[in-house]
């Protein structure tokens, strides 16, 4: 079995995280993304590292089941790495673009869409 | 209501484009594409113009909407691209597509 390449690598462990933050204690979530961030939440948008922080401490649910999404990771210049995250259970999609500023990863955009499931 | 913003606008237009090469005629989806795109299908690496083209042309599904299974469930389908404006035309630099397919028997 090969290593994983290094974007993997990195993007994986930046989402775990990230998710440990957000089950955890939202209020850390202020170290993963910078002024420049924009958030996208259910077609919502949010600019900026105090709006974003704001509107993910607000969001209700609890727990994300990290282990049961689909991950997918690719590189991109500039020292980028693009996510998306995806959970079939939940029907949730996460794109996350990371960035490497002073040799930390930040979260520099950010886009969320909860897929609801009408059967009616 | 207001105007969308210019990002939408591009993205939208960009996305109705893609969606009418991919369900008319997948071999011009190569204009959308450049040497250092990629595509991640279903958790499959695909690097570059040529792959991705060849990639998405040998897709079964004709359109945009996956043929139902009457027998179980329900499709629902995530499409992230991230496009970049290069000598003022835009192209999709990276593309990721997963279909997730929910059972419920």
């Amino acid at each position: 079995v090969g290593d994983k390449p290094i974007w993997e690598q990195t993007g994986s462990s930046f989402i775990q995280h990230c998710y440990q933050l957000f089950d955890k204690d939202r209020t850390q979530l202020d170290a993963i993304y910078i002024d420049a961030s924009c958030l996208t939440s259910e077609g919502q948008q949010f600019h900026g590292k105090a709006a974003t922080v704001e509107k993910l401490s607000s969001l209700p649910f609890q727990k994300i089941q990290y282990s049961l999404t689909a991950r997918d990771y690719q590189p991109m210049p500039h020292s980028c790495i693009i996510s998306m995250v995806v959970d079939p259970i939940m029907g949730f999609h996460h794109m996350f673009l990371l960035k490497n500023t002073n040799d930390a990863w930040v979260c520099a955009n950010d886009a969320f869409r909860l897929a609801l499931h009408n059967f009616g | 209501m207001r105007d969308k913003l210019i990002w939408e606008q591009t993205e939208s237009s960009f996305i109705q484009h893609y969606y009418q090469l991919f369900d008319k005629d997948r071999t011009q989806v190569g204009t959308i594409y450049i040497d250092a795109s990629c595509l991640m299908w279903e958790g499959q690496q695909f690097q570059g113009k040529t792959a991705i083209v060849e990639k998405l042309s040998s897709l079964l599904f004709q359109k945009m909407k996956v043929d139902e299974d009457p027998i179980t469930g329900f499709h629902q389908m995530s499409l992230m691209f991230l496009l970049k404006n290069i000598s003022e035309a835009w192209v999709c630099t990276n593309d990721m597509f997963r279909l997730a397919l929910l059972n419920f028997g």
